[in-house]
């Protein structure tokens, strides 16, 4: 009886350990590592009606390099000269890096890498989760763009800082913070006024869709990540419910923000207006969704108002995100004044 | 003794084969200059880039040398448990130790803090101390303190062992967007190896492979069983603990640094034993030296490629190896 | 070699509250061969543990030389004291000669292992019991008799002056049953060694066994010459049968 106890005990521990963590884990967006919010460069804010106030540059100059950034997670990083190297390890810090004009000095990416099109050709140096610690430091490179939220593990950033390398980590958890994130790799790369030119073209495009939307009646919109075994949706607080809400949707999200399936049972009862196909690009198309089991009754498809996006322009924090914006929000209101978005995959389209 | 001469110097194969391969090619010759250069001051002209010395020094080297201590702690681990509880099927997670370690992972992973101390992160620590624990756990559950049932042993680590599985999923469930590191690094990997983290690992490795070593000749009288060991005026219950400690706090470490890699516990110890016998005099020493091997060579394997999970190797490149020993190998002893 | 004194004073042992064990008194000279016989449940394992040391008596002495037993370190026991199971199992196939040695461990440096001295006396063991033949056999290939050959011989290299037997002939052949019945003899004859062995047949333990110690639910009721222990009555008494004594020419008493 005494070995039971002792082991009762421990398993008691054990759980109200977990729950401990749980409960003190359940309430923020990540449950791992705080980051803090945001870069040196002013923050904007929401005004209640939604709109983004384009984000002023940083009226002190710059100097010239060397400079200290401070990088998504609040660390310092020092770039000692204009970075002429630079390896991407998320496909959004690639399409930033070429947008600001900087492709030429790009030396690694992703095996996801897909925009534009001569990114591809970079030699890979993260194959699906996996970072290439050895292919990276025999590019030498003397900038490394890294994700956040585990995309890159933490540990390998570590490792790559402790090697001496500058490691910028960029990770936006809203819409905002993207364009935040485009002035802070332009100002780590020299490209200061680039940045801002895209900042600005991005918040207008931005501005435009959410001004056509305003007023709007905001139909439940569920953006569906994947499909089987579970349904995958976005998350409470997560950066696709950002995207829906700005759009002029009125998200339906999981429970948690820790949680991305959601049950179909709650699915029909929350019973979405739109339905928004983010898995279209790997061949779930509106058809197809009329035919799932239990689906047939909800109102989006009823009203045939399931439509396809590419998911590359509407999740991947970059610079396309306006035009990802106005696909998505073309998708929830097909009427609205909205110019179609200028990049992006079509799909579905026989 | 011919095996453990070849045996040593596959050891030496094995490191410099290790760190002239891997994901960038740099030229063997360049590698070996580099090592000498720099780790034995030899004389040379530096003619290779910065790069390649940091991939060489810091990325390989650490690596290949942490594979190799964490195979020679495994392949003890695995004598010794399959020795202590007389069962053939014994490998070092049997009592508890992996479950432990993934649960302790899985809680770090879970925390909202950010720790390192030399090189290692909450998640290593957390794993080091959640196997040490499940395995406190089962020797007490199991009251190993007097002489018991190994039944009921075995029985006592599945079931701490499944106790510590559901509390895993669970964790793994909150966790959600973490699952992805957890998974990682329960997986089994040496690609975040560093310096520190091989020192730390070595240091409690070569502590608790010294408790093992010191106890062979207990190890050898608990072939018969417990009580003849005691009938052979072996202190079982001291030495069982010291064996016990050894094998938990080598696991634990290699748990720590390198996550699960299974079968090299299980199956290098049954090779050796193949070959010489269950003396453990012998086997000690010769599993240590072919485990350190076995996984060196698995682990180059395992990055050439790409990033492999180094278990997936050890297992598609043990089974056939042990099945054809198995097969062929006639000295009289038949498994 | 000389053989070990065994003395039991006043040995109880207790299992829970069960007293398995009552007050056994028993004298056992260097070289003596005897035999303890008794029912099943009559405590003839446990007294044999007590010897050993495996079980702690509630009351009472063992004294080996006239030493106690807790007074002697566990090796120095080892080297004085062997115990032969019933049944021996091998987890790992390991040869004759692998097991054989097992017996030095009480002589030999923990660390260094084997020495010329321990080397000797294994070879001495294998020819002593004549076992030469199957030095390389992998244990677990033997048949139950020559594994029991096997473990005896462990127990001479072990330099055992006291060799305690727990029903060493219950899975042998007849064969191997009086082989090993014959090589006990010799040890306590040529070596002098003291030998206790608990045996469940009657008739083999009044054949071979000069003096038998009969035990009944934990008590020691008769110790002598066969003739004298195993009466008629006291048969019937402990063992509930009716016995019918066949005198073979040149032995004692052989019930029937």
């Amino acid at each position: 009886m005494k070995s039971l106890n002792s082991r009762q005990s421990l398993a008691a521990l054990g759980l109200s350990l977990l729950f401990a963590s749980a409960c003190t884990t359940g309430g923020g967006t990540t449950p791992a590592p705080t980051w803090s919010d945001h870069p040196a460069t002013p923050a904007s804010t929401l005004t209640p009606a939604r709109t983004l106030t384009p984000t002023p540059v940083a009226t002190e100059p710059q100097p010239a390099f060397p400079r200290t950034v401070i990088d998504d997670e609040g660390t310092s990083v020092e770039i000692a000269s204009e970075p002429r190297r630079i390896v991407s390890l998320t496909p959004a810090a690639t399409e930033i890096v070429f947008e600001l004009g900087a492709g030429e000095h790009m030396v690694g990416g992703t095996d996801s890498d897909n925009y534009p099109p001569e990114a591809a050709a970079l030699p890979d140096v993260v194959q699906g989760v996996t970072v290439l610690t050895e292919q990276v430091v025999d590019l030498e490179p003397d900038l490394v763009l890294a994700g956040g939220n585990n995309f890159t593990p933490p540990a390998e950033v570590q490792r790559l800082r402790d090697l001496g390398i500058a490691v910028l980590v960029v990770y936006p958890e809203t819409v905002d913070q993207v364009t935040d994130d485009i002035t802070l790799v332009g100002t780590a790369i020299g490209r200061d006024q680039s940045a801002a030119d895209i900042v600005g073209a991005m918040s207008a495009r931005i501005d435009g869709v959410v001004d056509a939307v305003e007023g709007l009646a905001q139909p439940r919109t569920f953006y569906e990540i994947g499909y089987g075994p579970d349904i995958y949706g976005p998350a409470p607080d997560s950066f696709i419910e950002d995207m829906v809400n700005l759009a002029g949707g009125d998200a339906i999200v999981t429970d948690d923000p820790a949680v991305f399936s959601i049950p179909l049972e709650q699915l029909v009862s929350r019973d979405p207006e739109v339905i928004v196909l983010g898995d279209a690009a790997y061949g779930t198309c509106p058809d197809g969704v009329a035919t799932r089991p239990g689906w047939s009754r909800m109102s989006a498809v009823v009203k045939r108002r399931v439509w396809p996006v590419d998911d590359t322009i509407v999740t991947r924090p970059g610079p396309r995100l306006g035009e990802g914006l106005a696909a998505l929000a073309l998708a929830i209101h097909p009427d609205a004044a909205i110019d179609p978005p200028a990049t992006g995959g079509q799909y579905c389209t026989e | 003794m011919l095996l453990a001469s070849v045996g040593v110097l596959l050891l030496l194969v094995t490191l410099v084969v290790g760190v002239c391969f891997g994901n960038v090619s740099i030229a063997p010759a360049d590698t070996l200059v580099i090592l000498g250069h720099r780790l034995f001051g030899w004389p040379a002209a530096v003619t290779w880039p910065q790069s390649s010395e940091i991939i060489v020094l810091e990325l390989r080297l650490p690596r290949v040398l942490t594979a190799m201590a964490v195979g020679t702690a495994l392949s003890l681990a695995g004598a010794v448990y399959q020795g202590l509880l007389r069962n053939p099927l014994a490998d070092p997670y049997v009592l508890g130790t992996a479950r432990g370690a993934a649960l302790g992972a899985a809680i770090a992973v879970l925390l909202p803090v950010q720790v390192a101390l030399l090189g290692l992160g909450l998640i290593e620590v957390f794993a080091f101390v959640g196997a040490l624990l499940a395995v406190t756990v089962v020797y007490r559950a199991s009251r190993l303190g007097a002489f018991s049932s190994l039944t009921s042993v075995l029985l006592t680590g599945y079931a701490v062992g499944s106790l510590l599985a559901a509390g895993l999923a669970m964790t793994m469930y909150l966790s959600g967007d973490n699952l992805r590191q957890i998974f990682n690094y329960l997986l089994g990997s040496f690609a975040l190896a560093s310096w520190p983290q091989f020192a730390v690992s070595l240091l409690i490795i070569a502590v608790g492979s010294l408790l093992m070593g010191s106890r062979t000749r207990s190890l050898n009288a608990l072939l018969l069983g417990e009580e003849a060991a005691a009938h052979l005026g072996i202190d079982v219950r001291r030495d069982r603990l010291i064996l016990l400690t050894g094998a938990t706090l080598v696991t634990a470490a290699s748990v720590a640094v390198s996550g699960l890699i299974g079968f090299v516990g299980l199956v290098v110890p049954h090779l050796v034993r193949l070959v010489v016998g269950p003396n453990a005099r012998l086997l000690l020493p010769l599993a240590a030296v072919y485990g350190a091997v076995f996984l060196g060579l698995a682990d180059l394997i395992a990055r050439i490629p790409g990033e492999l999970p180094v278990g997936v190797v050890t297992a598609i490149f043990g089974a056939p190896f042990f099945l054809y020993l198995l097969r062929h190998y006639r000295t009289g002893y038949a498994l | 070699m000389s053989g070990a004194e065994l003395e039991l004073r006043g040995i109880s042992v207790d299992y829970g509250a069960r007293r398995v064990l009552d007050g056994i008194d028993l004298h056992l000279a260097p070289g003596e061969l005897a035999c303890l016989l008794g029912p099943n449940g009559a405590g003839k394992s446990t007294l044999l543990r007590a010897i050993s040391g495996a079980v702690r008596p509630a009351t009472g002495t063992v004294l080996i030389d006239g030493v106690p037993l807790d007074e002697y370190e566990r090796p120095a026991l080892a080297r004085r004291l062997a115990v032969v199971p019933g049944q021996t199992v091998v987890a790992f196939p390991m040869r004759v000669d692998e097991l054989v040695a097992l017996g030095r461990v009480p002589h030999e440096h923990p660390l260094l292992g084997p020495q010329a001295v321990d080397r000797t006396a294994i070879d001495h063991a294998i020819e002593r019991i004549g076992i030469g033949h199957l030095r390389h056999r992998d244990v677990r290939e033997l048949s139950l008799g020559e594994r029991q050959l096997a473990v005896l011989a462990m127990t001479i290299a072990q330099g055992a002056q006291l060799l305690l037997l727990d029903e060493p002939t219950v899975h042998l052949d007849l064969r191997h049953q009086v082989d090993t019945m014959e090589l006990l003899r010799d040890l306590a004859t040529r070596d002098s060694v003291t030998v206790l062995a608990v045996l469940h047949d009657v008739g083999l333990a009044s054949h071979f066994f000069p003096r038998l110690l009969l035990l009944d639910d934990g008590r020691l009721i008769a110790d002598g010459e066969p003739r004298a222990v195993l009466t008629p009555e006291r048969l019937r008494q402990v063992y509930g049968v009716d016995p019918r004594f066949v005198t073979v020419a040149g032995s004692p008493v052989k019930p029937a």
